[in-house]
């Protein structure tokens, strides 16, 4: 076929597939992402090879990799065994501090990992989060999707409460439980003497507690479904053909269930590398050291511009997450598992247990749920204290922090004004969203349609401290600048951020309905955008609505756009910088009063996320997996 | 009413042609069928015709009117869908009146003609019910409705009835083509079931992968089918392959057993010369028991029998070939009888290979 022909058949393809409306909602879609996520994330990367005098340069990303603060690691060769040395890494796994107190000489075991610069710190922490995670996550999904025993309904429902809460929240009340005088040496060294030290764990190994106590549920949500997926018929056949125990495990269960709980781990790899939160409140410690903190800290020039360095080293998170994420989606779509896909109908295989493995499983479940609610009950009581001091529970309890965030006219600003942005956003991800999942579902034969779904699912894997310096290269010193009004670029940040939420609960609910619904529409005379509003919308309106409080509740949450904006803006901050100012910056209450803001957003953030999963009822492990 | 030409009509998807060059002609008011085996391409046809697919090439007329890249909504079509496809979210009035509403009908026009069609199609006063409250025989009668109420140029359906159980299978083809008839609208049928395609179609077009095999009425199609296709697929037979040893108005064919047999070509188009490999075709009622002049002689032995109480079916082999024969329900045969029957030269269809 000739390019002429070839050209000409495929515009008639365009024609008959893309009426006006369709041609509307690609353009806003396209032109949204456009200006407020690839345009900003291509001039991170291309400021980032601007010389001072504003040609091509490979200074910065020279600077920062020879600098031995970002990344000091050498590989040095030896003359004898084992040959080769890696240096650069300073500090030890943990110290031990001795200390004289009234009662006598304390040891305190302080775990605070090494530090190997900034760039490696940042990857091994998103390592071992992965890992902990996984192990944790996917061992949990296990013994509830295979085994049978009381409660097991319940306790798994209730593994997933670290959802309910952002990194940020959760690291505010971990903290307390962990320092040295925290609560669980009080529990286990002064009460049980269990301990025969104290251990405080700060740095970046705190960092890597809390991400895999807030993370593991991703994981686990993954790795369930991918199991209770699972045909029990193939495990039957390899029974059948004598596999049983480990083998059967190793050989059929495990490849079977592999593509959801991989989809998981990179979710949670990326994450973790994206965090800003957690290293914030650990801030004072090698938690610093983690590239998110340091675009954070040095995003700025003195002057109030966007400074090199911090888009540089914005740049080197971005090719590493999408590094991560292509390498890993290549890999996970090149094995097909087709029964993966379909869900189950069956009845999945669920073992009984023997009453002392019953109380194995309990132990070791019930341990887990004691330290992944940590965070959670940390946040709540230091909301509701008035006193505390080195014992297990606050001395006393009063209602005056809400009293004082509330009544304070910064705080209550702040509240208002994530509320309103995140209620526009919503609207915009709601309109966009709606637009972008009923082209990529109703459209598949279009040409490139693929590359649509591809681009409003993405941001998930987008740190959002890129996108935050990306938008502010992008804008600063335009009418959208933050300096003039923190408002549009915090909704679009948020818009474009969030909207995978939206997009995925339509999406299904669109996959759900069946196509030929439209079809009959269009023969009894409905216009495309006819059926879109009087057929479509209607049958999905339940998704849009989930989808959409879902999109709601992580905007009101959001850290890393919202903290520099706010900085650069007090006035137009949101909620989440608020908490920030009020943990380093404020003048009384100490960690209480952020905790108070933070247990009213992990309230909010509880009723929504319930909410959207019983409107979507079983459907609704599909929204928080990756 | 229209009449519906295509000419050249070809649906590819990826590296399957679903329609292969496909042209038809269906007149006014005519009820046309399309049957095939699944995966034939007869649905994607069907909803080329309704504007749903795209066709690669050529092209679609509704009388004088090139449709070909009009959207689905202006082509005045009326579909049933295999599954109904009601709209869950609306009663089973508002799902009639949709099409009426869209063409600005007044309120009471719409009333009574949602009546009306309600009546025709024997649903009256379940305007309120939803579609979840209705049987599979009711919602199909929704689906029916609605795709009336409009006047449609064109009535489509897409195996409407593969869905329901057998006894209301039935009922309904009979009901269908009393409104087809009445309202006298062109009708194109899609079905793979050629006993629902005989009862209820004017002409029947045959397709296998992608191509017509054959256009005629139910009787042209079964009793002169045009290729081996065509003989296989409808209705049974005895298949023998063969080689023409003379042609002319009557054949000699020389089955593989060395027996030479007189037949007539399947149909009028079908041209055969000497040395032509050939197969041989007999419609099971096409065998007597009673010696006729000229007739082919078979000698079989019985070896499974099927009384259908109108009629027995007898499966027969000479150890070379399988037979099926038809015989009177009165007739005392047992298993393993060894039979002469005998099938007259006309009756013996010569299929080209």
């Amino acid at each position: 076929m000739g390019q002429a022909a070839w050209l000409s058949k495929l515009l008639r393809k365009i024609r008959w597939e893309m009426d006006t409306f369709s041609w509307s909602q690609l353009i806003i879609v396209l032109a949204s992402f456009t200006a407020f996520l690839i345009v900003p994330l291509g001039l991170v990367v291309v400021r980032s090879f601007y010389s001072s005098s504003g040609g091509f340069s490979f200074y910065w990303l020279q600077t920062i990799l020879t600098d031995p603060f970002y990344f000091p690691l050498r590989l040095k060769l030896l003359n004898q065994f084992p040959f080769i040395s890696l240096e650069g890494i300073r500090g030890s796994l943990y110290e031990v501090v001795k200390y004289q107190t009234a009662a006598g000489e304390e040891t305190i075991v302080l775990l605070t990992g090494w530090d190997m610069g900034v760039i490696p710190n940042s990857l091994v922490v998103a390592t071992f989060t992965t890992l902990f995670s996984t192990v944790l996550g996917f061992t949990l999904a296990f013994v509830f999707a295979k085994y049978r025993f009381p409660g097991s309904e319940v306790l798994r429902i209730v593994s997933l409460i670290p959802l309910l809460s952002t990194p940020f929240v959760g690291a505010i009340g971990l903290k307390k439980m962990i320092v040295a005088d925290g609560v669980l040496n009080v529990l286990f060294y002064d009460m049980l003497h269990l301990l025969p030290f104290k251990i405080e764990i700060t740095g970046l190994p705190a960092v890597i507690l809390v991400q895999t106590l807030l993370f593991y549920p991703i994981v686990m949500l993954n790795s369930y479904t991918a199991l209770i997926s699972v045909d029990p018929t193939l495990e039957e056949q390899a029974i059948n053909m004598g596999a049983s125990g480990f083998r059967l495990f190793r050989t059929v269960t495990l490849p079977l269930a592999t593509p959801g709980v991989e989809a998981g781990a990179l979710l949670v790899f990326i994450l973790s590398l994206e965090d800003l939160g957690t290293p914030i409140v650990f801030k004072g410690t090698t938690a610093e050291k983690v590239l998110t903190f340091q675009i954070f800290n040095r995003i700025f020039t003195p002057a109030g511009l966007i400074s090199q360095e911090a888009t540089t080293l914005a740049m080197i998170l971005l090719v590493i997450s999408g590094l991560v994420f292509v390498g890993v989606r290549r890999y996970v779509s090149l094995k097909k598992y087709a029964m993966l896909s379909k869900g189950g109908t069956w009845r999945p295989r669920r073992r009984k247990l023997s009453p002392a493995i019953t109380l194995l499983v309990y132990i070791f479940i019930l341990g887990v749920l004691f330290f992944a609610t940590l965070p959670h009950i940390g946040v709540a009581l230091l909301a509701f204290a008035k006193q505390w001091g080195p014992t297990l529970l606050p001395s006393s309890f009063t209602l005056d922090n809400f009293a004082a965030v509330l009544s304070d006219e910064e705080a209550s600003r702040c509240i208002m004004n994530s509320l309103i942005y995140s209620t526009i956003a919503t609207l915009f991800m709601i309109v966009l969203g709606v637009s972008a999942a009923y082209l990529v579902s109703r459209k598949k034969s279009l040409p490139g349609i693929e590359a649509l779904d591809l681009l409003v699912t993405i941001p998930i894997a987008v740190p959002g401290i890129a996108v935050a310096t990306g938008l502010f290269l992008t804008y600063l010193g335009t009418p959208l600048s933050p300096t003039i009004s923190g408002a549009p670029l915090l909704i679009a940040s948020y818009t474009v951020r969030k909207i995978p939420f939206t997009v995925r609960a339509v999406f299904s609910g669109l996959e759900q309905t069946d196509k030929t619904l439209d079809e009959v529409a269009w023969t009894v005379g409905a216009s495309r955008t006819r059926t879109f509003f009087s057929i479509v919308m209607p049958m999905i309106l339940l998704n849009v609505l989930a989808g959409g409080m879902l999109s709601f509740i992580y905007s009101m949450s959001e850290v890393s756009t919202g903290i520099v904006v706010g900085d650069a803006n007090h006035r137009d901050a949101p909620m989440t910088w608020k908490m920030y100012d009020m943990l380093f910056h404020g003048l009384a209450g100490g960690t209480f009063q952020p905790a108070a803001l933070g247990f009213l957003l992990m309230t909010l953030q509880f009723i929504f996320i319930v909410g959207a999963n019983l409107l979507l009822r079983k459907r609704a492990t599909a929204l928080i997996g990756v | 009413m229209v009449s519906i030409r295509t000419v050249n009509l070809t649906k590819v998807f990826g590296e399957v042609v679903a329609v292969d060059h496909v042209s038809l002609e269906i007149k006014h008011g005519e009820f046309f069928t399309l049957l095939g085996p699944s995966g034939c391409g007869k649905t994607t046809f069907l909803r080329t015709i309704a504007g749903l697919e795209l066709a690669d090439e050529g092209s679609i007329y509704f009388d004088d009117q090139d449709i070909t890249d009009m959207p689905a909504h202006l082509r005045g079509t009326g579909m049933v869908f295999q599954n109904y496809a009601l709209w869950p979210h609306m009663n089973v009035f508002d799902n009639i009146a949709y099409g009426l509403k869209i063409r600005k009908v007044p309120k009471e026009e719409i009333r009574r003609r949602v009546k009306e069609v309600l009546k025709l199609v024997k649903l009256e006063g379940m305007e309120n019910r939803t579609p979840h409250q209705l049987s599979g025989g009711q919602q199909q009668r929704v689906a029916l409705a609605r795709a009336l109420v409009i006047n449609p140029r064109v009535l489509l359906f897409d195996e409407p009835l593969s869905n329901l159980d057998a006894k209301l299978r039935i009922e309904m083809r009979a009901e269908l083509r009393r409104l087809q008839r009445e309202l006298g609208i062109t009708a194109i049928y899609v079905t793979h079931d050629q006993e629902e395609a005989m009862s209820i179609s004017d002409r029947i077009a045959v397709m296998n992968k992608g191509r017509i095999m054959q256009v005629g009425t139910p009787k042209e199609i079964y009793k002169n089918p045009r290729n081996e296709f065509v003989a296989r697929f409808i209705g049974q037979g005895t298949f023998i392959p063969g080689e023409v040893v003379s042609s002319g108005e009557e054949l000699e064919v020389r089955l593989e057993s060395g027996k030479v047999v007189k037949a007539v070509p399947s149909h009028p188009d079908v041209r055969l010369e000497v040395g032509d490999k050939t197969l041989i075709m007999i419609r099971p009622e096409s065998f007597t028991l009673e010696p006729g002049k000229r007739y082919n002689e078979f000698e079989v032995e019985v070896y499974h029998i099927s009384f259908l109480g109108d009629s027995q079916m007898l499966q027969a082999s000479n150890e070379v070939e399988n037979f099926i024969i038809e015989v009177d329900p009165d007739l005392d045969i047992n298993v393993g009888q060894k039979l002469k029957v005998y099938a007259p030269p006309r009756h013996t269809l010569a299929v080209k290979l």
